[in-house]
Order: structure tokens, then sequence, then C-alpha cells
């Protein structure tokens, strides 16, 4: 144990009326920034600090330090425990967490150490070249992370994890057009990457982004969508599915718990298990993290819900957060998903989606990174970033099929401290697909 | 800390470093987060350190960041800072250029009316509660939070050049919100909106008159449950300085940072529309459009007597009676375009990459009151407190719903809507711009929470607005 979480977790141990939640996190980046197919800049990075909440009765209060040392924990300890008792009360709180089961250990290599800068640079170098004599150049990022959480409670929790999450973003832009299409990595196991796949189908993407651009009415479209954007789709629709939203009133399942609500094609599940995904061992309160089926054959199944609202809405307790979210295979071939289609749209992915009403799932959101015109079952030609507005519950319940095999998608958490988690999900074909504007631009 | 500071810039000191600077930041941070009336959250963190280090080397920038202040850990940093760019330097086609700069110095110290750090706690608890309670769930209001957050900064800079820069800031960020149901549907309402922060302390409060208007915000949820929705294809639309304040971060701020021109961003904030060749004659909004950047005004958040690459707080016209002028540049960046530096590069921790980020971008006041503008308008609908806020990734397209509307007829509001939507192309939507209220309704509007750049960070910044008109604007979006 960290010689100051052991430090601070004694001294608590002095306030038997105190229950306390500490967290000690050691977090570090290897961050490689890239643009016109040449770094933009390298960073490293790292951080620790040390997350206090501690309770008496239904008071708390909670401090954090940043690289902590003992003089620093005995003033914020100290400060803490002058001022608990002038805290109001949240009569919602229970208790501290109670699940004590550890997870199976895993062997974690640190990437940081395992993926150099110059392999990095390699990589990203003999994929310029390819690129180049198309007159595509590359931009994007190429980080390695390496963290460790260690979490104690006052009910006996001790538990650490460890994360290495890789995240390999590469877009392709063409110097003239600006036509971009995009290709990525992620995971925690290296040896999942395979380079040459990697080429190849940046590179076949670079190929259709030859074709002339074109802008396509307002209307409703059936479109495929690719799996970067089924998974960020899930994403969104899964916050209705955490108990915080119906606490707060804005959950689209709130009083839909086992109904059916989509095509039975469409399951998603919370799998913090899958190898080729980025593993999480627990949730962020320390309960263990197991696959949570939240959609099965297109009913509602379960809510996330941790402590805090298990005992305020009385839900199941689960520990689940979403961050491994998975969209069930189906059954088409890509090729005859796209064959099938007279006049629709590929959407690549997604951009700045927000929601206007979340109870309602409707947002709006933009194409971008390679959105194409499907005619006759070919893609044909490229086509300007759209403006779309939907209901995400909609745009499930509109799925027609999906691919056969599911692609890992991993996403960056750029608000907050960075992180990198991944959900997995296929191509998904969809009837009326709303688009509501076009940007004029690519 | 001044002496360590530039203790580091003479170690960084070595025949292959053409540049160099070092940043320390030292942050006081307390938020405080009612739900329904409970404190849910007070947590507090008290002088986290930060450092970044940042060393160019044969034309190619590495930089490494630490919380780790001790002498060995910047030791560390150093080689780590050096070995980026070394490394960096062989993936590269093009040497990035960086004339060099006069040094200068800056010292600044802002002193809130109230300090947050040192007022009672007790104090500051009771106040809060109290406005908690005042909008706690009753009736039709389901839900509700009250908020605030506190923050400190000690910043340092230095640089090879011999610049250094120390100052001290207090920034505030206030909200409450409630959210009213009718068992199917909810609606919601803010005070003061989106963009509440402001370089302020705990006056920010009362300032922005959160008590007086708890009961306006409970009624107006309310209401909105049935109120009806904007039925026109086009309407003219009066946009509140709160919510305008979104609109010019989102569809000139961004759009006019020059490190987009060039695609540093591409890969997680986008591109912009904008082309060098616009500089200097591209019809970018109305005549009556006056848009600056302005480090030099200590009343936002975005003033600095320097920028973290040190070049001086300068004010830039960036767009002059509708036409764009000049941009939001870096050192390196304002070379390509020939431009000179705007002073934009910012890091908001120690331990952050500068970036090109905006700092006090303002749009000049106009002339007269809000009354008078809405008095001036025959039929269209005032839109204030945002709600929802999209644009894409060329900052051309943007679609933004707004939390309430007032239906204006012959000069009058005469209602409500509810989520009323408008959509727009950038220039041709500040093209259709043909009132702007006057100083009397300027004021800042500022935000914590601009997040770019990749580690991600958010930048504390104001924009200076006063409410506007744009006519004919796309109000009807099909679902």
């Amino acid at each position: 144990m960290n010689e100051q979480l052991k430090y601070l977790k004694s001294a608590l141990d002095q306030h038997p009326e105190l229950k306390y939640v500490l967290t000690f996190g050691e977090w570090q980046t290897d961050f490689l920034r890239f643009y016109q197919s040449q770094t933009n800049y390298n960073i490293s990075k790292d951080s620790s600090s040390l997350n206090a909440t501690l309770y008496k009765g239904k008071k708390s209060c909670s401090f954090n330090i940043d690289h902590p040392d003992t003089q620093k924990i005995d003033e914020a300890l100290k400060t803490a425990v002058d001022m608990i008792d002038t805290m109001p009360e949240d009569p919602d709180f229970v208790d501290v967490e109670d699940d004590l089961t550890l997870a199976e250990p895993r062997q974690i290599v640190n990437n940081i150490e395992a993926l150099g800068l110059d392999e990095k640079t390699r990589i990203l170098g003999d994929l310029a070249k390819r690129a180049a004599k198309y007159d595509f150049e590359l931009y994007g990022t190429f980080i390695c992370n390496y963290q460790t959480t260690h979490l104690l409670n006052s009910k006996g929790l001790d538990k650490t994890s460890t994360q290495s999450p890789i995240y390999l973003e590469v877009k392709a832009v063409h110097k003239d057009s600006q036509v971009t299409v995009l290709e990525t990595f992620g995971g925690d196991d290296f040896k999942y990457f395979d380079e040459a796949a990697f080429g190849k189908s940046l590179l076949t993407k670079v190929a259709l982004a030859q074709n002339p651009v074109v802008d396509v009415d307002p209307g409703e479209y059936e479109v495929i969508l690719a799996p970067r954007c089924v998974a960020e789709f899930a994403q969104y629709l899964s916050y209705g599915m955490r108990a915080g939203s119906v606490d707060s009133h804005n959950s689209f399942f709130e009083g839909k718990l086992d109904e059916q609500l989509f095509p039975p094609s469409f399951s998603l599940t919370d799998d913090p298990t899958d190898p080729q995904m980025i593993r999480l061992d627990y949730g962020d309160q320390g309960h263990i993290y197991r696959p949570l089926k939240l959609i099965e054959n297109g009913y509602f199944r379960a809510f996330m819900c941790g402590q805090y609202f298990h005992h305020k809405l009385g839900l199941p307790k689960n520990g689940n957060t979403g961050e491994c979210l998975k969209v069930d295979a189906g059954n088409a071939k890509l090729e005859d998903m796209i064959k099938s289609v007279k006049k629709g749209l590929y959407i690549s992915s997604l951009h700045y989606m927000n929601f206007i009403n979340a109870r309602e799932t409707s947002l709006t959101g933009l194409t971008r990174d390679g959105t194409f015109l499907i005619e006759d079952g070919k893609i044909t030609k490229v086509v300007n970033n759209l403006r779309f507005t939907e209901r995400i519950s909609e745009i499930f319940a509109n799925v027609i099929e999906f691919e056969e095999t599911a692609h890992t998608i991993p996403f960056s958490d750029n608000y907050g401290e960075f992180s990198v988690n991944s959900s997995r999900a296929p191509h998904a074909r969809i009837k009326d697909f709303n688009i509501t504007s076009s940007t004029r631009t690519i | 800390m001044k002496q360590k500071i530039k203790n580091i810039i003479n170690k960084l000191a070595a025949p292959d470093v053409s540049f160099a600077d070092v940043r320390i930041t030292i942050t006081d941070y307390e938020s405080i987060f009612f739900m329904n009336a409970n404190l849910r959250d007070y947590s507090s963190s008290k002088g986290s350190v930060a450092i970044g280090i940042r060393v160019l080397i044969d034309g190619c920038f590495g930089f490494a960041g630490s919380k780790d202040l001790s002498d060995s850990n910047i030791e560390k940093l150093i080689s780590k800072a050096r070995a980026n760019a070394i490394h960096g330097a062989k993936f590269q086609k093009e040497k990035l250029t960086f004339p060099s700069l006069p040094a200068i110095t800056g010292e600044y110290e802002h002193k809130p009316e109230i300090d947050p750090f040192a007022m009672p706690k007790a104090e500051k608890l009771e106040y809060l509660q109290g406005l908690a309670t005042s909008i706690k769930p009753a009736g039709k209001i389901v839900h509700s939070y009250t908020a605030a957050e506190f923050e400190r900064q000690e910043k340092y800079y230095a640089n090879s050049e011999g610049s250094f820069n120390h100052m001290i800031v207090t920034n505030t960020l206030p909200m409450m919100m409630v959210v009213a149901s009718d068992g199917k549907h909810t609606q919601s309402r803010t005070w003061p909106g989106h963009m509440s922060a402001g370089r302020a302390g705990f006056e920010l409060f009362y300032q922005q008159k959160f008590e007086d208007n708890a009961e306006l915000i409970i009624k107006e949820a309310t209401d909105l449950l049935t109120a009806d929705v904007i039925t026109e294809e086009k309407a003219d639309i009066i946009i509140g300085a709160g919510h305008l304040a979104l609109q010019l971060h989102e569809s000139v701020g961004h759009a006019t940072e020059a490190d987009r021109i060039f695609g540093q961003e591409i890969s997680y904030a986008g591109k912009t529309f904008v082309k060098p060749s616009m500089l200097g004659n591209f019809k970018y909004g109305s005549d009556i459009l006056n848009i600056y950047s302005d480090s030099t005004d200590p009343k936002g958040m975005g003033y600095s007597p320097m920028d973290d690459e040190g070049v001086p707080g300068r004010r830039v016209d960036i767009i002059k009676n509708g036409i764009l002028m000049d941009q939001q540049t870096s050192r390196h960046i304002a070379h390509k375009l020939g431009l000179e530096p705007s002073s934009n590069m910012k890091a908001s921790f120690a331990d952050d990459f500068p970036l090109v980020r905006m700092t006090n971008l303002c749009i000049a006041p106009g002339k007269g009151s809000l009354a008078e503008l809405i008095a001036s308008t025959e039929r269209g609908y005032f839109l204030d407190f945002t709600k929802t806020w999209s644009i894409d990734d060329n900052r051309n397209n943007f679609q933004f719903t707004t939390e309430i509307g007032y239906k204006i007829r012959d000069g009058r509001i005469v209602g409500i809507v509810k989520e009323p939507t408008y959509f727009g192309i950038t220039p041709e939507f500040w093209n259709a711009c043909d009132a702007i209220c006057g100083e009397e309704e300027w004021a800042y509007h500022s935000t914590f929470h601009c997040g770019k750049g990749e580690p991600g960070q958010v930048m504390r910044l104001s924009h200076g607005v006063a409410p506007a008109r744009f006519r004919d604007v796309n109000v009807s979006v099909k679902m």
C-alpha cells in the first residue's frame, strides 16, 4: 500500500466516529500528437493524488491532495474533521460500499514502457508514406497510459486495479479537398494490433475518399452506421440506464423495466471482461465490475446502480458504470448490408452530440471523418458532413440488421483527467435516419 | 518559487535548445453541490502544485508535466521534455519556426470583494443551503441543484528569453437549476444560465441575483411543461447575452483559433472553415459586427499580462465592421500567417501543454437597451439560457436549443415557447445581425469548461456581449 494512503488510513482509524472512502491514484501518459504527417508535440505527464471522503452520520466532506505528503494530509484531515459537524446532512446517505469481492488478478503490461516513442513514430511514418501516395496526410494521436487506483473504505474494502490502455487514432486528410477518413485501435494488449490490417483498412477508406464530394438534402435516409457510431449512440442511450438519471427524472427507461423497446436483434451489455477491450476490475465505488445485460433481445433489463441509489431508489445494486458497452453482432455481412441500400448514406463517425431532452433521448449531432453516398448498393460519392436531429431510442428501434462482427472502438475522455475506454459494436443498417441540415463543408 | 523557476530555466540552457519555458501553478479549489436541497458533495483541494517544462529542440517541442516539484523530479522532467523533443523531431517534415521576442515582466494580483476561501465555511454553506431550499422539489418541480465552484490560482511563468510573469486570480462559478415534470415530460430552467462564471469571489452570487430569481425559474420551468413550440420555418430572434456568449464562443471563438487552420486540432476538437486567404476581406458578419480578443482587461477571466509563451497581453480586432481581420494565434502560427502573435497561448494548469485559447473574446456594444430592442421587433422570439449546443468540426453549421423562448408580437412579449431551436451557417448567421444592444446591457459571461486539446484541458475564459438581434433565422427542426 502506498505510504501516504497507509498514513491517512491509520490516522482515520483513530476516529471511530467516522466512516471513510479513500482513493489513491497514480497516472502517467506518454502522448504523441501528430498533424500533417509529422509531430505536433510529445507529452509526458504524471500525477498522483489522494482523495478522501469522510462521513459522520449523514454528514460528509471530501478533500483531494495532489502529490500528497504527511504534512498536507495532516492539514487536510484536521480541516475536514473540524468542519464535518457543521455540514448539512444528506438524508439519503446510508453507508459506504460493502462489496468486498476481489477481481481475478490480471497481468498488466506497462504499455508506456512496452511501446516506445521510436516504435510509435515508425508505425506512423510507414502509414504516412502509404497515405502520401494518394495525397493524404495523417493527423491524430498515439497514446499510452499507465494508471493504478487503490481504493479503501471503512467497511474493509481494499482493492487495487491497474490499467494501461493504448489509443491510436489516425485520420487521413486529403491535402486539397480535406476529405477525411478515420482508423483507430484501442485496447490494453498491443498484440491485438494488426499493423498490416490497420494500414489496409485505412487505405481502403482513402480509396473511397477519392470519389467526388456532393451535398445531400435534409430528409430521412436509410443509413449504414459504422461501429463507432453505433457504439456512441449506445453510450448516449445508456445515460438513461443510470440510476442517477432515474433519480433526476431524466431517464427514458424509467418505468420500462422488462418492456420490449427495440427489435430482438438489439442486445447491449456492459462487459468489463472482454480481452479485446480496455478491461475494468471495479466500478468507481469499488463494487466488482461484472458483465451486466442492459438490453436483451430488445427488452430493457437493468439499470446501472451503485450503493447510494440502491438505497435511495430500491434498484438492485450492480456497481456498473457503462464504460465497457458491447452491442451484440448480428448476422449480416457488411458488403451485403451496403448492397441492400438503394439510396442512402454510410456514416463513419459522429461529432458534437448533445441532448435536447435527455428523457426523450432527443439530440443533435453531426457526421464526421467520412460520410458517403450509397447508390444502388455501392458507395459512389463523398458527402459533406451532415447534421442529424434524432431520438436515439428511435434510431435503435429502426435497426434493420447488424453486421456479423463486432469491432472494438476506443474513446478518449478529454474532460477531467485524460482517460481511455472502449466499446464494441458492429455496423448497423437503420431506416429513416433524420438528416436535418448540411454543413456544406467536409 | 520565483528563484526556483529561474533555476530551472538556467538548467534548460543548452546549445541545442532554441527556446524553453517553465510554468508552475498553485491552485486552491472548492466545490459545493446541493441536490434537492441536500448537500451531496463538499470537496476541496488546497495548494495543488503543477509544473510544466517545454523545450524547443531541432524545430520540435517536447513537454513534460507533473505535480511533483521535487528537485529530483525536475531533473527527470527536463530529461523527458528533451527526449520528447528529440524523438519528435525524427517524425517531422517542417521545422517549427519561433521568432524571438524581447523579455518582459508581469505581476498581477486580483483581489475578490468576498474571498470565498477566507469567508467562514458555515456562512458560505448557510447561504447556499438557503438557496437550495428555496428551489427544493415541490409541486411540478421534481429535481433541483445548487452548485458553487471556487478556484484560486497562483501562476509563475518564465522563459529562456528572460520573460517572467506572476499572477494570482480568483474565479467563481455559481449555478442553480430546477427540473419540472408532469410525469411524461420534463423541462428545466437554470439561473443565470450556461456562462455563469466570473473573475470574482462569493460576491458573484449577489451580483447575479440568485435569490431574486429562484421563484422565476420555478415558475418558468413549470410553465414550459404546457408551452407551445415554435411553428414558423424562419423567425427574427433576439439572443440574450448569456446564450449569445456561447454562440460567439462556438461560431467565432473556436473558428478563429488559427491552430485549427493548420489541422493541429483535427484529431479532437476539429478544423475551421476559415482560410488564411480570408484575412482582410472575408465578410464574416454584418457591418455593425466588431469582435475583438482582449487579454488586457482584468475584469474578464482571460486577462493576463502575458500569455503562456511570453507574448504581452493584447487587444486584437478579430472582426472589424464585419470583415475578418485577424486570428487568435501562437508565436509559431502567427509567424506562418505573417501576423503579430495575439497573446492567446494558454495552458489550463502548469502541467498542461499551452494551446491557442480564447481569452476575453468580446462583441463590441452597439446602441440601446434590451427593452428598446424588443420594442422595435414586430414579430419574433427572445431566446436565452442555453440548453443544447452543437457545431460541426469546421465551425460552420451550428444548432442551438435554449431553455426558453419569449414570443414577441408587435414589440411586446406575449408568451413563452419551449425548447426553441435554431440552426444556421456561421457567416450567414452573423451577417443577419442587424442590432446589438449598448453598453448598458454589455457584460462578461464566463465559463470554467472550454474543452480543447489532447490530453484534454478545460480553460477559464470570458465573453463580453450584449443582446443582439438576427433576422430570418431557421427555427424549424423536423424530428
